[in-house]
């Protein structure tokens, strides 16, 4: 077989360019004087400089100019070149300070208790001691006085989610359950005895409100509260902790946050606090703290995380003291879902730690399931969270457990096999239960928060229309309607529908 | 070669008595294919049989005329004397039959196989034809050349289509009229279950198509309706039964497709239930520390409306009550001046509102003072 081309120079057999105006390089002029027998010779003007078609664009061939020039200073780049910001090159934008670290976030949860711009409402009152704890005051809204405005900020009762910059002075719907629990937590108290009560409800029903009107209560009426604004802070491994020397099995403290808590309830409960004395004396603590001082001064030495466990032990032990004179104790948590599981805090061992292996929660769990007598009674509410909840089948199930019990109680089927019947029971083929858990909430009481009445949402879109926040007349329709939107009446849901919406 | 009219020459051979044929069999035999589709049979001529040997000596002879025949015959010594005079007769008769027909019939015979011969000429395969793709098919009925022509005499497959459509509507509609009344007479009544009867089966027939399915059969049945069970013999009952058991409905299902027929299926599940039934009776162990598991099933709510909202006349009675009394409060506030309207406390805090003070503005710095 012969090649159809000749081998030794790869000619391509494109003929039609004369040898004319094919451009010659020196080298092969060079080549045809030097040597014009030689057999490639002729051959050379025969080679086109330019093949008769292309696939390569127009505009990526070489310049003129390029050519010219001598290439030997390295290769000639072909086609366009990639250029990042071109055009941003000289724009710089004028950034200014950078917010501080945690400024973003102080801001985001910065509490706004009142709002200059909203119109006062004329016949709005403080409240007073007995107020929250009278049915006559149901579906009113009163305002909370500022010196229990003070203490509610430093035990962190506010949230940023709720709608308190939007009125001149906050103040609280008094509702059917808040005059229920009220009553409750002063029957306890009058009988000396632990009010043990878990808030549930749906979302943005009310839940975290009426542990706010519960604290108020409280402090209107000289209790001392100590108060756990959000439990995932103590069981999301986001504090310091350490175990707590001589225990087993191994307990653990949180310090940093136990500070905190001590330096919140000091600044809450100042007044009572003062006027309470300790009865024995507490030699362990860095200051030493003599019988007969004021509890106060013991809350006071905590100055350092280091020492704050110890300090919070006795003063817990203070306050629980039997036969002291002592005020009734509101002890309340928000968000119980979280304290009802394992945490996230690792054990040495690298074994996750059972939040009621928590000290402080521990302590918590202990009041909640009736193990603590406070001397003067008192009350221990946990309010669930239903937006931030992490999974808790035995809260759930021992929540609706103690409901159907409470619901066949109230029906009157006071026999004990037949109130089995309706009680939710442990499904058998599940494994996450917690036997601990369930042990703590075997005595609770639970009242469930649902919708508001219509007089109740009555008396409270009066208020926001009194604030200049509803432009609209209050009439049964518009209540209806608010109500209707709202499911029944959630609480949360009216203010959507209502404050939220950006229709003016 | 295996087509169906060379086959069918094959088998018709033996009852001619025709050298030429019997010659073409001889070499048909040795020229058998290396391979075949025809199905194999024994040569006939290596036969042992009598019969069959008479018949091939005979085939040795071919004869021209009757007389020939005759002749042929009377020199056998097998025949029986009636059968020589009949023979000896006949052939008597033949010599009387006049010479020109004689030659007549010979010259008959002599055409008749002169124009068969093709036909019994034996078919040669040749030797380099590949698969003997010039060998003409003869069974063909026609020669297959312009069939599919329209000659413009004829509907278009289209109306033939229709038209067989229509004899079909009209054959289902035949039987739909003739024949389908005549089914009720073979209708049974039903007979519901007595207590007896607590299992219930379900069998699948494909109308006598045969299908994988129609083997399967299914029982259901409530643990409540075995006669003689306690309750916690039932409650074993459904545990044996695992996710068989329906909790909603309180019965289990079980179908068995594993053996061919359907009585064999029926028949073990039978045994089974008996088994089941046994095994739940017996009180060695009543697996009281296994819960019912009913995870397999998903309890569907069944959502009604409730009867609450129905509106009746009674419901319509107290709504309108209960929007006469909100109207009657709205009318009591509004004559009380305590109904609260948002636009017109806006705009009456707006005009009550105090003006602010306008910004003055004052010039950073001390003051300039005229120096030139």
């Amino acid at each position: 077989m012969s090649a159809p081309n000749c081998l030794r120079c790869l000619v391509r057999p494109s003929a039609g360019i004369p040898s004319s105006t094919a451009p010659r390089t020196a080298a092969h002029a060079a080549a045809r004087t030097a040597a014009p027998l030689a057999p490639l010779a002729p051959l050379a003007p025969l080679v086109p400089r330019s093949a008769p078609f292309s696939t390569t664009a127009a505009n990526a061939r070489p310049k003129k100019e390029a050519q010219g020039k001598d290439s030997s200073k390295g290769h000639v780049r072909a086609g366009k070149r990639l250029t990042l910001g071109k055009f941003k090159k000289d724009r710089v934008a004028e950034k200014g300070r950078p917010p501080a670290p945690g400024e973003r976030k102080a801001y985001r949860k910065r509490i706004t208790l009142s709002n200059d711009n909203a119109i006062a409402v004329p016949w709005l009152t403080d409240l007073s001691p007995t107020d929250l704890a009278d049915p006559a005051n149901i579906a009113k809204v009163l305002a909370l006085p500022d010196e229990v405005q003070d203490q509610l900020r430093a035990s962190e009762a506010f949230k940023p989610t709720q709608c308190w910059g939007m009125f001149r002075k906050p103040a609280v719907l008094v509702r059917k359950e808040t005059v229920d629990v009220m009553s409750r937590m002063q029957a306890s108290v009058a009988k000396r005895q632990t009010l043990r009560l878990a808030l549930t409800g749906d979302k943005v029903s009310g839940k975290s409100m009426t542990l706010l009107q519960a604290m108020t209560h409280a402090f209107l009426n000289n209790w001392i509260v100590i108060h756990l604004p959000e439990a995932q802070e103590l069981t999301t491994a986001c504090t310091e902790y350490a175990p707590v020397p001589g225990t087993e099995p191994a307990q653990y403290m949180q310090p940093v946050y136990v500070l905190k808590l001590i330096q919140a309830i000091k600044r809450a409960n100042e007044k009572v606090l003062a006027k309470t004395y300790t009865v024995s004396a507490h030699p362990e603590l860095p200051q030493n703290i003599p019988a007969n001082t004021p509890l106060l001064a013991l809350a006071n030495v905590a100055k350092e995380p280091d020492a704050a466990w110890p300090v919070f032990q006795a003063l817990w032990s203070e306050l629980t003291a039997q036969g002291a004179n002592r005020p009734p104790i509101l002890f309340s948590l928000d968000g119980l879902a979280h304290v009802m599981k394992v945490s996230d805090y690792r054990s040495p061992a690298f074994e996750l730690i059972h939040a009621h292996d928590l000290a402080l929660i521990r302590l918590f769990a202990d009041a909640l399931g009736g193990g603590v007598q406070f001397p003067a009674g008192g009350a221990v509410l946990a309010a669930t969270s239903r937006s931030n909840a992490p999974r808790a089948p035995s809260m759930e199930l021992a929540l609706a457990q103690r409901e159907a019990e409470q619901a066949a109680r109230q029906k009157g089927d006071v026999s004990k096999d037949g109130s089995k019947a309706g009680v939710p029971q442990r499904d058998p083929f599940f494994r996450g239960y917690d036997d601990r858990v369930e042990a703590v909430l075997r005595s609770v009481q639970v009242l469930r928060l649902g919708g508001i009445d219509k007089l109740e949402a009555r008396a409270l879109m009066e208020y926001w229309a009194a604030s200049g926040m509803l432009r609209a007349t209050v009439d049964e329709k518009t209540v209806s309607e608010k109500w209707t939107l709202a499911g029944n009446g959630v609480l949360g849901e009216m203010e959507r529908a209502t404050l939220l919406t950006a229709r003016v | 070669m295996a087509s169906p009219a060379n086959l069918l020459r094959l088998c018709a051979r033996p009852t001619r008595r025709l050298q030429s044929l019997r010659a073409a069999t001889v070499q048909k035999s040795a020229l058998r294919r290396t391979l075949t589709t025809t199905q194999w049979r024994p040569a006939a001529a290596r036969d042992t049989d009598d019969n069959t040997k008479e018949a091939a000596e005979e085939f040795d002879q071919v004869f021209s005329n009757p007389g020939e025949f005759l002749r042929s015959y009377l020199r056998d010594d097998k025949i029986t004397d009636e059968e020589r005079q009949l023979a000896s007769r006949m052939l008597e008769d033949w010599k009387n039959v006049p010479p020109n027909t004689q030659r007549q019939f010979n010259q008959l015979t002599d055409n008749i196989n002169t124009s068969v011969a093709p036909l019994r000429r034996p078919v040669m395969a040749k030797r380099d034809s590949f698969w003997n793709s010039e060998e003409v098919d003869t069974d063909l009925i026609t020669d297959e050349i312009g069939e599919d022509d329209f000659e413009e005499d004829d509907m278009m497959s289209f109306g033939h289509a229709k038209l067989e459509e229509h004899r079909e509507f009209r054959e289902y509609a035949r039987l739909a009229v003739w024949e389908m009344p005549l089914l009720s007479k073979l209708a049974k009544p039903f007979q519901p279950p007595v207590d007896g009867e607590v299992l219930r089966f379900r069998y699948t027939t494909y109308m006598g198509e045969f299908h994988p399915a129609d083997r399967k059969v299914v029982v259901e049945f409530s643990p409540v309706d075995i006669p003689g069970l306690s309750e916690a013999q039932q409650l074993k009952l459904k545990k044996l039964a695992g996710s068989r058991y329906n909790p909603e409905k309180d019965i289990i299902k079980m179908s068995c497709e594993r053996f061919e027929h359907q009585a064999q299926n029926k028949r073990y599940l039978g045994d089974l239930v008996e088994k089941m039934v046994a095994t739940a009776k017996d009180p060695t162990d009543m697996f009281e520390d296994v819960p019912l598991d009913t995870r397999h099933h998903k309890f569907k709510q069944q959502i009604k409306f409730p009867k609450e909202w129905y509106l009746t006349e009674e419901r319509k009675k107290e709504l309108l009550a209960q929007r006469k009394q909100a109207l009657l409060l709205d009318e009591q506030k509004r004559t009380e001046g305590a109904m609260i309207d948002g636009v017109q406390t806006i705009q009456h805090a707006l005009l009550n509102a105090k003006p602010v003070e306008e910004a003055v503005t004052v010039a950073r710095g001390r003051p300039i003072r005229g120096r030139r």
